[in-house]
């Protein structure tokens, strides 16, 4: 039979690295998953892979059975992918001026012209670079991974209200952003 | 009639139930704008890896944990090592004083109750002194160029402070020590000075080997706010004239 998440924990506790390389096989996919959501970019999904695994390895002390180890990694990675965010917010200052849905929309005569489907996905990926990290990752795991907000706020750091709080101002600017293929902006 | 907010329309997009909605068209019109926005929102696709990627995220997860591990080894080696430099040094300590001891017949006793300030220290007391000057300057040396190192990097995500860590990690055990010996000898600014400097070493040596923005910024402000740096300096310029004038001051 399989060895369960938390005996593998267990085996890597009493030194055993196979068990730790089970457990990297085991999750690095879903892992790399929520990473690419985040991080949008595949390059720094796979380092966030990295990072989560040596994080996890070094802190396997302080992991608690009562948390599935699934979570317990996957917070973990959401804070990486965190981490890599800001430091590239602080480099790329600037959103790039392709990714500017309003130079796109100036540039277009008339909406009829625009291609909606891949405009649709540039507009979406713009809005998303525009949010804090905290709101595309609380965005992300709500939107596209159903997490229930309890969850989410347990891996932000925050309480459900503020977790409500952080999605509804993602919504506000992807709103924003969509509001030329919609019609319709947040009021 | 009080409207649902914008904010808890986003909710009930997202399945949080609200009574209200159910005889209000305004609010389920506005839902409706919303969801015509988030339903048009996809997942983006994930580029899905090869079958070999687990087993490539081993083979580079692998490497960098035999690092990892030889990095434990070595700090754990110079733990021992600071431990070793301590006994070493109460060993020393604990020689001198007996031998200090013998030499104090009662004779001598009621000579050095009365010193003179013309009237050196004993010979003994001074090597004792010089033992722990000594020893103290290197000390702060270590941990001045711990703390400039810090207070001088620029704060960022994601900073390696390993190397730092593990040096604030290894003087820390002797911080102690050297606090506790300063305290009994009644070398005053000294004990001061390695008790302001205990509580940031031990915040230094227990932050994670990646450090945030944030967490380096505290560790910044904890230094200049207790004037640490400075401090260190204007200490060890003192440890270093005391210990020269016990250095040249003749024997008895």
């Amino acid at each position: 039979m399989e060895a369960t998440d938390f005996e593998l924990v267990e085996r890597v506790r009493g030194g055993d690295d196979d068990a730790f390389r089970l457990l990297v096989e085991r999750h690095s996919r879903s892992i790399y998953r929520t990473a690419y959501r985040i991080t949008s970019n595949a390059a720094d999904a796979d380092d966030v892979v990295q990072e989560t695994f040596l994080r996890a390895y070094r802190s396997l002390s302080t992991y608690d059975a009562r948390a599935s180890f699934t979570t317990w990694a996957h917070r973990i990675a959401v804070n990486c992918s965190l981490d890599l965010i800001d430091s590239r917010k602080r480099r790329d200052a600037k959103i790039e001026a392709t990714d500017d849905l309003s130079e796109i929309a100036s540039n277009e005569a008339s909406p009829e012209r625009v291609v909606l489907g891949g405009q649709m996905q540039r507009a979406i990926a713009a809005a998303l670079k525009q949010m804090s990290g905290n709101e595309r990752t609380a965005f992300v795991l709500r939107h596209f991974e159903g997490m229930p907000l309890e969850e989410i706020g347990n891996i932000l750091g925050i309480k459900t209200n503020a977790t409500k709080n952080t999605i509804f101002r993602a919504v506000t600017k992807l709103r924003e952003r969509l509001q030329p293929f919609t019609g319709s902006a947040s009021s | 009639m009080n409207h649902l907010t914008q904010e808890e329309i986003v909710m009930a997009y997202y399945g949080e139930p609200f009574a209200h909605l159910d005889g209000c068209e305004e609010c389920r019109a506005e839902l409706g704008r919303i969801a015509e926005v988030l339903d048009r929102v996809e997942a983006p696709d994930v580029p899905e890896p090869d079958a070999e990627y687990e087993a490539r995220v081993w083979q580079r997860l692998s490497w960098r944990l035999r690092g990892e591990k030889k990095r434990a080894r070595r700090t754990e080696w110079m733990r021992w090592g600071a431990v070793a430099a301590v006994v070493v040094i109460a060993f020393v300590a604990g020689l001198l004083w007996k031998r200090e001891n013998r030499a104090d017949a009662p004779q001598n006793i009621a000579h050095r109750e009365t010193p003179s300030p013309n009237v050196p220290v004993s010979n003994t007391q001074q090597q004792r002194d010089r033992i722990l000057l000594v020893v103290v300057n290197d000390h702060f040396d270590e941990s001045e160029r711990i703390l400039v190192e810090l207070s001088n990097l620029k704060p960022e995500e994601g900073l390696d402070i390993r190397p730092e860590r593990d040096r604030a990690e290894a003087l820390l055990a002797s911080n102690r020590l050297y606090r506790r010996t300063a305290e009994g000898r009644g070398e005053e600014s000294v004990a001061t000075l390695l008790d302001d400097l205990e509580p940031v070493l031990l915040q230094i040596a227990h932050t994670p080997s990646q450090l945030s923005a944030d967490e380096l910024r505290a560790i910044q402000k904890r230094v200049e706010a207790k004037g640490l740096v400075l401090k260190l300096r204007v200490v060890r310029a003192s440890v270093r004239a005391k210990s020269a004038v016990n250095y040249q001051q003749p024997n008895v």
